[in-house]
Formats: structure tokens, sequence, C-alpha cells
């Protein structure tokens, strides 16, 4: 396991247990996905890099790309919880449970 | 919702499925995981209810967090062998990891508390597409991914039966019913894929059949919880002679269809030297057939006290279309003695 | 030049606490800036100067106003930093669990084995990264109309979700 290889996998990991442990605010459970996304954009291009296999360097981009369209469905979804539930705490989302 | 977004909706819809089925690269798997999850969303929030835009949300954060882990699960896997192939998954890790993500992407067991909030806050059309029509790309994953070590989808199998039975006993809504006998469902699924995947495509499809008729019975009901089902036989009798038998055949009754997928499972089981996990599958399905009769109990066994003109909504001509409840509630009910011949088309 | 690797590898885990230890958003945002740069850093010295370029001006340039935005909209009183009590102490844990991890996955590796792409041809203009996604163009046409097509669907679902017209407090005038 290489530093590089430790350091993205560490990075998307700890996206991930803030994402699943502690979040108070919607906006910040959003910003630890964006966090997970942004270690794979790193890992998908490092792995290019590395094994010199330029021809799949486009996979970066496409990467962003659809991260930046889940993120832009994210941010409308914050929108429309804001305006039905008051404010943008997670523990409001609360008319569903048994 | 404008006809002319909800068509773009629906075909980007078919398009993530599809682009799912016909990938071997993992890059392109997970594209079409993300179009099916981004294509329904406004789906479910039409209503713009607080309920509805509750059950998006989490759907979007479950579904985001499977995808994002499932392309992790597949970069790690071509940094450790170089691989990106679906069908060449060696290094048992990312395979371990590609597994659980898509059991939280379908709802499974210990990874299935999103399922019953996120069906609870839909309308019963989007709640029909998310239980029949999204589980359908994870599923071509799973199929693929070829499993070198059974024990985690064992494990998951068996508590999302168990699960899947206990936590439908106390509900009074049915879509957290309906989301329970999923995972219920999708448990026994999980747990025959390692030995014979042939048989999880049986149970798929018999799953897909069984749900599509009950969600068309209830919407043509207009129920939403058990009250409401103790007067449809004043709105359509002849469906509620049907929905008993359409019942037990989710719960797996003998003569129905519900029986043939766990009958094969049970005997494959038994055939892999597994009987104690057999005989523990077949108990928790008990747990599931409790809560079907007691929908079948309060629908028709019951009678609802009700004032003379309550009873007579059956003489109204209705507007929905029939044909495709008729063609799936007579799949869903009388398909047993086909079985040989599902079993040869589904067997490679 | 290891050195500096090492540093932005550290830093680029250190933002990932910083987001993922539940501050207010505006500072979680701030993290996240630290990791993009990072990122860029360790991206450039690997030999991918043009998916570093991409990385600061769309990710920084794009995103990052955009959750800004959306932070205002959340603005909270009295906002949590890394000094409040609950925040350091999932910082501490964090970092310890890195250390821990790292030391059980360091070893069985050496140095020389830190490729950077395209490294004999230093007099080349077009880099290899570039070269690679100028193929999205000609071979990789499909994922590139794919990709145009999900922002365009992005656009539909953002429209249909904020639309709620009659509902809740905030209202389209």
């Amino acid at each position: 396991m290489t530093p590089t290889h430790f350091a993205f996998s560490s990075a998307f990991m700890l996206g991930l247990m803030g994402l699943a442990f502690h979040r108070q605010h919607l906006l910040s459970a959003l910003l630890c996905l964006e966090g997970m996304m942004l270690s794979l954009f790193i890992a998908l291009s490092l792995w290019t890099l590395q094994l010199d296999s330029t021809s799949f360097s486009a996979s970066p981009m496409l990467l962003l790309a659809f991260s930046a369209c889940e993120a832009s469905a994210g941010l409308a979804l914050l929108v429309a919880t804001t305006r039905t539930h008051g404010s943008d705490q997670l523990q409001n989302l609360n008319l569903l449970q048994c | 919702m404008n006809p002319l977004i909800l068509t773009i909706l629906l075909f980007a819809l078919g398009l993530g499925t599809t682009i799912t089925f016909m990938s071997s690269h993992w890059l392109f798997a997970w594209m079409g995981l993300e179009i099916n999850t981004l294509a329904i969303i406004p789906l479910m929030t039409q209503h713009h209810h607080p309920r509805s835009t509750e059950a998006g949300t989490k759907y979007f954060l479950a579904q985001a967090t499977a995808a994002a882990m499932l392309l992790f699960a597949s970069v790690t896997n071509a940094w450790l062998t170089g691989q990106w192939d679906i069908l060449q998954m060696s290094h048992p890790l990312p395979t371990t990891m590609i597994t659980l993500a898509l059991a939280l992407k379908i709802g499974l067991a210990p990874l299935h508390s999103w399922l019953p909030e996120v069906l609870q806050g839909l309308d019963l059309t989007t709640g029909l597409i998310l239980s029949t029509w999204q589980k359908l790309a994870p599923f071509a994953l799973l199929l693929q991914i070829n499993p070198t070590n059974p024990t985690v989808l064992i494990m998951l199998g068996i508590t999302s039966t168990l699960v899947g039975g206990w936590g439908g006993l106390n509900q009074t809504q049915l879509r957290k019913i309906l989301a329970y006998s999923s995972i219920a469902h999708l448990g026994w699924m999980a747990l025959i894929l390692p030995f014979y995947p042939s048989l999880t495509l049986l149970a798929l499809l018999t799953y897909l059949i069984m749900t599509l008729s009950t969600f068309l019975v209830f919407k043509l009901n207009k129920a939403t919880n058990i009250n409401t089902l103790a007067i449809s036989w004043s709105k359509t009798p002849i469906i509620t002679t049907l929905t008993p038998l359409l019942l037990l055949s989710l719960g797996g009754l003998p003569p129905l269809t519900g029986f043939m997928p766990k009958w094969f499972i049970l005997q494959e089981l038994t055939k892999q030297n597994l009987p104690l996990l057999a005989t523990f599958t077949a108990l928790t399905a008990l747990l599931s057939l409790y809560f079907y009769l007691r929908l079948s109990y309060s629908m028709t066994l019951t009678m609802f006290p009700n004032n003379l003109m309550g009873t007579t909504p059956w003489r109204f001509f209705t507007q929905s279309t029939s044909l495709p409840l008729a063609l799936s509630i007579s799949m869903a009910i009388a398909l047993l003695p086909l079985a040989p011949a599902m079993m040869a088309l589904l067997t490679p | 030049m290891t050195f500096i690797m090492y540093l932005l590898l550290f830093l680029l885990i250190l933002g990932l606490v910083a987001v993922a230890s539940n501050p207010s958003p505006y500072f979680a945002a701030l993290g996240l800036v630290l990791v993009a740069g990072m990122g860029c850093g360790v991206l450039v010295s690997h030999g991918g100067p043009f998916l570093s370029l991409i990385l600061f001006l769309i990710y920084l340039g794009g995103m990052l106003v955009v959750f800004a935005y959306s932070a205002a909209l959340a603005a909270e009183p009295y906002p949590e930093t890394w000094g409040s009590r609950p925040v350091i102490m999932s910082v501490m844990i964090y970092v310890l669990g890195v250390l821990l991890v790292g030391g059980i996955f360091w070893g069985g590796w050496y140095e020389s084995s830190w490729m950077s792409v395209d490294e004999l041809m230093e007099f080349s203009i077009l880099r290899g990264d570039m070269a690679g996604v100028a193929m999205m163009y000609s071979s990789g046409g499909l994922m590139l109309i794919i990709s145009a097509w999900v922002l365009l669907l992005t656009l539909f679902v953002v429209l249909e979700l904020t639309r709620g017209l009659n509902r809740g407090a905030l209202r389209a005038v």
C-alpha cells in the first residue's frame, strides 16, 4: 500500500464516517459527500497517472460531472427541505418514523 | 408535473437501468446507478408535501453514499489488481465492499432502515417504481460479481428475512408493511445468491410480479392503511376476494406462486448441507406470514360497520385501466404449475 | 520532493478530518477548500497538471461558491468551530484512528516507485493527461454525450425539486 493509496483511502473513509456518525445539518452531510467525491477524483486521477494509462484520464472528468450533478440535486433538496421543514437540521426530518 | 418533464424523467430512469445492464466496466455501471437515483428524486417529491420531500432527502443520502462506496470499492480494486471489469473481481476486500454498497442500495438488513421511511413518504405509483424497477440495476451487478466468500451474503440474507418479518409485525401503514415484506424477499434472494444465482433471478421475478399486483390493488383501493382495506369490499368485491390469495402468495403458501422460490431455495440449501440455515429461514418466513394474514383477515373476514350509502360504490364505473392488474394478479396467484418451465428458462 | 509530497498527503487527510468532525458548515467548507488545494498539489507532483487545473478551477470555482451560498442560507447564531469541545473530541478520535490504521498498513513500500507520468518527455508540450482527456472527443464520444445528458437531466431535476410554490415558509413570489 503506497502512501497515496493510504491517503485517499483514509480520506474517503473519514468522509464516510463523518457522514454516518454525526450530522447535525443537512448541509454538512452534503459537504461530507463532496469530500468523498473529491477523494474519489484524486484516486481516479492518481490511478491514471501512476499506471501511465493516459487514455483513462477522461474518467476523473466524468466523475466530476456526475458529482456536480449529485451536489446540485442535494442542494436542491436542501432548499426543498428548508421550505417544508423550516430549517436544515437533520433532526427535523422525523415525520416518517414509526 | 409537466408531462414533458415526466417523460424525460421516466426515460432517464429507463436509461440508467439499461446502462447498468449493458456495462462491463465499473465506472459505467456507477454512472447508470447515479442516473437512476437522480431521475427518481423529482418523481418522489412531485407533490412537494413535507413527507415526500423528506423521503426524497433520505433516499438521496442513502443512495449517494452507496454509489460513492461502490465507486470507491472499484477504485480500490483497480489499485490492487489493475482491473475494472465487473466480471473479474478477484480480491476479497473490494468484493465485500461492493456487496455491502449494493445491499445499502437495495435495502438489505442491517442497512435497510431508510427503506420503510422512504416508502412511507411516497405515493403508491412512485413506491411501485421504487420497490420494483429500482431493484433491477443493483441486482444485475450483484449477480455479476460472483462473490468468493458466501458468508457476507448469508449474513445479510438471514438478517433481512428476520428483520423483514419482525419489523412488519407492529405496523398499520400498508406502505411500511410492503417495505418490510420487500426486505424479507430481498433477504431470500441474497441468501441463495452464492449457491445458485438462477434461483435469485427466479425469486426476483416472482417478487416483481407479486409486488406489482399488490401495489396495483392498493392503488385501486386508494388504501394506505389497514382500516381503508377493511371497506374495500364495498368498492371492488372481486379484487377483494382475490387479494387474500395474493397476500398469501407473498407469504409463500403452497398452491400459489410465492411458494415456488421459497420451495426451490429451501431445497437448494438442504442440498448444500445447510439444513440449519434452511430451517431458520423457513421459520422467519412465518413472521412475515403473520402480517400478511392480518391484512387478509381485516380485508375479507371482517364486516366493517358502514351506512347504507357507503356500501354501494362498487356500482360506479371505474376509470382505471384494469389490464395490468388482471395480468399481474393472475400471474401472482397461479404461476406455480409453470415452475419447471421457468427454471428451464432461467438456468443458463 | 518526498517531504513536500508527505506534507501534501498529510494535509489532505487533515482537511478531511476537519470536514468530518462536524463543525458548522462554514468551517467544513473551509476544510473542503483545504482538501481540494492539497489534491491539486498531489496531482501536479504526479505529473497531471491538466487534471489539477480542472480540479482547481471547476471544483473550487464552481462548487464551493454554491456551497458558500447555501451556507449563508443555513446560517446559525453560534457556529461551532474546531475549538469547541465535541468537535475537538471527534477530531482527536479521527486523527488517532488514522494514525493507528496507518501504523498497521505502513511498510512494504519504497520511494523509487513514486512515478509520475511522461517522465521522459520533459520537452513535450502535450502532457499525457491532456491527450487522455481529449480522447473524450474522439473515441469516448458516447461518454461525453451521456455526461451532457445527465447535466441536462440535473437541470430538470433541480427545477422540479425547488418548484413547490404553495407550501412552506419560503416561497417564490
